[in-house]
This record gives structure tokens, sequence and C-alpha cells, in this order.
């Protein structure tokens, strides 16, 4: 239990101990369970990092996903989950796996593969942190893992186009922030006062789109409109890791239920896209189908519009642009 | 456009009532179906029950081309085509009747993240099983896959989805797992759901929902499938209210609505393989 543990993962920054979600994890869980970490970021050394970041090295035993480090942890004793009950451990479980499969392809997207954001943050950041010839080659092949990953997990028929694939998925995530709301509610932490596995997953998934400032950022603004994530991080943050946060002065209770219900009906909408619109004076089927494509983009248009009603910091209007200049390419 | 052509196709789906001559397909029961395909389409089918809705199963070879996404089961209800649970569940909440609308918030979170946990942990450990295993692969997978066509299509077809289905382990960070992590997985998933479910009869109390389709349909499979090795099935039996859990089930909506006596001697046919 003694051994000296030692963390090697991605650096911080924006006020994060570190950028990447799965190291994020794993340092969380580190202070929740008072397990003795040192923490090594990787910079630019010519010890390349060979494999999955995080890696926890510990005498001669090299452990390297954030599930089977957080297992370790726990064999050492460092439990954070000692007063769950069994149902709220098998909780624990569902959930991890809710934000694998929706969160983390949004996530993936807006880091590795929306092109402003690749190119403008994500990869001079990554490639300042990497040693010299690598830091050509590392952060494309990273890219180019996570794109794979996306298309062949989400991007099957009927998607059949990239953007179909990021439209879903971006729904999804925000599917997935609502129902994390939901669950969090006024609560501290997911599972009482104290915080557990699950607080250190949704953290690390959370954090990075609260924090980092892209130039593309549509799950960020949904985030910031669910107050009680938003303070969840900022807690976390201030009381676990002592980084000062910047002035953000969540909303009261009342806006913010009443945010987190236009969200929810924001998100049913974009699913449910022509309830707004009257089938009534068409019958005919080959003539509505008729309508229908030539005329899809006045709709859709006078239909965005009339959701931006609902919300002054609408990632619609920005969609908007994007059926915009598909019509016109 | 997705977003367009789906809100259009809830619209045509609330306009009419559910009929008569509703058919699910899928792979050919005896031949040629896998333990992940037939896992997913008897949770289809014990959700359909549970709604009290009529259903034909129809087994097609080419079920599988046939699918707008690619994956059985898919069903056909007067002039359209839905695959997959998630899709069908919302297809048949446009028609009125679901099975969910009694949960209130925070359950219908649970009740969506436990969905996620069978579809993340005992599906692909299945997919993993039946195509990534290469004993299984050599004695079970390859010759069921390609049984309806002639040799050599059979190889290719198969080879060709055992190259997708490896590439997609490789994606998500499977690949590099042993059968006995694959198997440690299943017991844990097992376990959550053995604590989740407790004693209750159903998993949110008295009402089955969608989740309890799901979670039916892949219990009963794996413990009524004949594999190589019975390894999967004792991971399921050694939690004693999933299998009675799936029992109970059974008896409620199998046998009780099944006039048709060819679908109790298949079952009862894969019961006997039960050791």
């Amino acid at each position: 239990m003694a051994a000296p543990m030692e963390l090697r993962c991605w650096e911080g920054d924006w006020g994060l101990p570190s950028v990447h979600p799965e190291s994020l994890t794993v340092m969380a869980y580190a202070k929740f369970s008072g397990a003795p970490l040192t923490v090594n970021t990787i910079s630019r050394s010519w010890k390349a990092p060979k494999g999955d970041i995080p890696v926890l090295i510990s005498e001669d035993k090299v452990i390297s996903q954030p599930a089977k480090i957080l297992n370790f942890l726990r064999k050492q004793k460092y439990n954070a989950d000692y007063e769950l009950s069994a149902k709220q451990g098998a909780d624990t479980l569902a959930y991890i796996a809710l934000l694998e499969e929706k969160l983390l392809p949004a996530l993936l997207h807006t880091f590795w593969i929306e092109a402003e954001n690749y190119c403008s943050v994500t990869k001079p950041w990554f490639a300042s942190r990497i040693a010299f010839p690598l830091s050509l080659y590392l952060p494309g092949k990273m890219s180019r893992e996570a794109l794979n990953r996306i298309l062949l997990t989400k991007g099957g028929p009927p998607l059949y186009s990239l953007t179909e694939v990021e439209a879903q998925i971006y729904r999804d995530a925000k599917e997935c922030l609502n129902l994390l709301s939901k669950r969090l509610g006024t609560s501290q932490f997911f599972f009482g006062d104290t915080p557990t596995t699950l607080d250190a997953f949704v953290f690390g998934f959370l954090a990075p789109v609260y924090k980092v400032c892209f130039p593309r950022v549509q799950l960020q603004e949904h985030l910031k409109q669910l107050p009680n994530l938003c303070r969840f991080c900022d807690d976390i943050l201030t009381c676990y890791f002592r980084l000062s946060v910047s002035g953000h002065s969540p909303a009261g209770q009342d806006t913010a239920d009443a945010n987190l219900q236009k969200l929810t009906q924001l998100v049913d909408k974009e699913s449910n896209l022509i309830e707004k619109v009257t089938f009534a004076s068409v019958s005919n089927y080959s003539a509505f189908c008729g309508y229908l494509f030539t005329d899809i983009l006045a709709w859709q248009l006078q239909l965005y519009n009339g959701l931006c009603f609902f919300s002054t910091e609408l990632h619609c209007v920005e969609r908007q642009e994007e059926y915009y200049i598909t019509w016109k390419e | 456009m997705s977003l367009v052509a789906e809100a259009f196709v809830t619209q045509l789906a609330a306009a009419e009532p559910w009929p008569e001559n509703a058919a699910l397909y899928q792979q050919l029961k005896d031949e040629q179906i896998l333990l992940s395909d037939n896992a997913s389409s008897l949770a289809v089918q014990a959700f359909l029950q549970m709604c009290n809705l009529p259903i034909r199963v129809v087994c097609r070879a080419n079920a599988e081309y046939m699918s707008p996404s690619g994956k059985v089961p898919f069903i056909h209800v007067g002039n359209q085509v839905v695959s997959e649970l998630g899709p069908i569940v919302q297809f048949v909440k446009a028609k009125g009747h679901s099975l969910s609308d009694g949960l209130d918030e925070v359950q219908k979170a649970e009740m969506k993240a436990y969905m996620e946990l069978v579809n993340n942990m005992l599906l692909t450990a299945e997919l993993y099983l039946q195509w990534c295993d290469d004993v299984t692969v050599e004695e079970i997978t390859h010759p069921r896959y390609g049984s309806p066509y002639p040799w050599p299509l059979n190889r290719i077809l198969s080879y060709q989805k055992q190259w997708e289905v490896k590439r997609k382990m490789k994606a998500i960070g499977w690949a590099g797992k042993t059968l006995e992590q694959v198997l440690e997985d299943v017991d844990q998933c097992c376990q959550a759901l053995s604590q989740r479910l407790g004693t209750q009869p159903y998993f949110f109390n008295k009402q089955p929902t969608e989740l309890d389709a799901l979670v039916f349909g892949h219990l009963f499979t794996i413990l009524t499938t004949q594999l190589i090795t019975d390894e999967l099935s004792e991971k399921v039996k050694n939690y004693s209210n999933l299998t009675a859990f799936c029992r109970r089930i059974e008896q409620q909506y199998f046998e009780v609505h099944d006039k048709d006596s060819s679908a109790i001697a298949a079952r009862s046919a894969k019961r006997s393989l039960l050791r």
C-alpha cells in the first residue's frame, strides 16, 4: 500500500488539471479516494507516449485504461464507493455506459473532428506537448482514430453522410446532458454528499466540454444552460483541485428548472421537427413528397426561426448557416 | 434531411392504427441466425407482446440486407419498415402505445442508462464471442452465417462480416481483451442487473418496460443457446433472480399468447439444450 504510484497523463490548461477526459477521470478519483499519486505530465521529452494515456505505473505494473486503473486503486484500498449500496453500484455502471455511448462521440467530435476546433486549438496544443518528430504525426493519428471510432459505432445506414452522423451524435449528447442534469437534481454529488466513481467519470467527461475555449461550441452552450452540472464541475475544481474558477454565477433554481424544461422540449422538438408545420392541407402522398423535397430549405429556415424564440443562445442559428452553406454548395 | 424524414415518418405512423398483418423479419431460425441477432429479435418480440400488439415472425435468409439499417430484426407495419429496438419503441410510441409513460423523469433516465449498459456490455460481449473467438468462429459462426448460400459465397460473406466486426472491436478498444476479460465484463453486467432487479418482478416494479424486454431477450438467448462451452450461460445462471425473471416473462408472454404449436416446439427444442 505504500508503493509509490505514478500517473502519466496529459497536462492541464484553461483552469483544468488535465484536458484529456480519461486522465481527468483518474485524477478526480484519486482525489476523492485519497490515493497518493504523483502526476507526471507528458512534456516535450523523448519518453514518447506509447499506448493509451493515462498510464499508472506502480512498482513494476503498468496499467492503462481508466476502468482498470480504478480497479487497481480499489484493490489497494483506495475506495471511493465504500458507502454505496448494491443498487447504487449498479446505477454507476449503467450511467458510465450511458456516458460512453452518448456523450463520448460528441466530445471526440468537438475536440478532434470539428475542423475549426481541431486546427486552431487541439492540434497546436497537443503538438506543443509532444517531442518534435512525433508532434507532426501523433495529433493527426489521434484525430483519425476518433473519426474512425465515431463512424464505425454511429455511422451505419440510414445515416449516410458525416453531417447526418454529426447531427445525430450532438442530439444524443444533449439528451445525455439533460438526463444527467435530471439525475443530479439539487444534490451536491450523484449519490449524496460524498463523491464516488460516477462523479469522477461525469466530471472527467464534462469538465473539458465546460472549460476548454473552442471556436465552435454548441455542446458547451448547451451545458452552460444546465446550471447544476456547471456548479458540480466548479465545486469539484475548487474543493478537490484547489483551482480557482472564473466568476460564473449560476441562475436560481426556478430558472434552472425552466431552462431544463425548455432544453428537453428543444431536443424533443428537434426529433419531431415537422409537428409544428401542418400536414392537413396536403392529402396526396406524391404531391407531398414533391413539396417536401423542393421547398425543404424554406421550411427548415422558417422552423429554426420559430425555434429561436425559445432560447437566445441557440446553436440553431449556427445550424441555419450550415444548411444555407450546404444549399449553396 | 434525416430529421425531416424522421418527423415525416412519425407523422405517418401516428395516422394509422396497428394493422393485423404486421411482420417481424429475422434470419432463418434453425440454421442461420446467430446469438446476438437472436437476442435482439427476441427483445423486440417480447416488447411487442408486452404492448399487446400482434406480430408474426417471418424468417428470411436475406433479412440483414432487407433491413433499412443493416441490422435485424426489423418490422414491416403498414407501408413502413423500422429496424432495431430503439426506433421500434419510438415508432410504437407514435402509434400511441408506450410502456414507460408511468415513469418519472429520473426513472426514465435510469432506464435509458441501463439499456445502454446492456447494449454496451452484453451485446458487445456476444459479438466478441461469436466473431473474435477463433474456436467459436470456426465451429459455429462461419457454418451458420453463410449456410443459405453456396460455396464460395458463404465463406466470403462470413469473412467480410468478421472483418467488419473486428474493425469495430478495435475502434472501441475491445480487440485487446481476452475471452476471460470479456466473460468478467459479462459477469459485472449481470451483477449490476441482478442488483438493480433485486426481488421485484420487473425492473420498475409492477409494470414491464422496454428495459425488461431487452434484458429478457439477451439473457434468455444466452441461457438457451448451445455454444462450444457453457461459460457464458454459467455467468448468467449464477444469479438466480435473473433466471427467475426470464422464466417469468417467458411464461407470461410467450406461452399464453403463443397458440402456434410450431413456435412452442421450437422453443422446447431450444430449452432441451439447457442443461
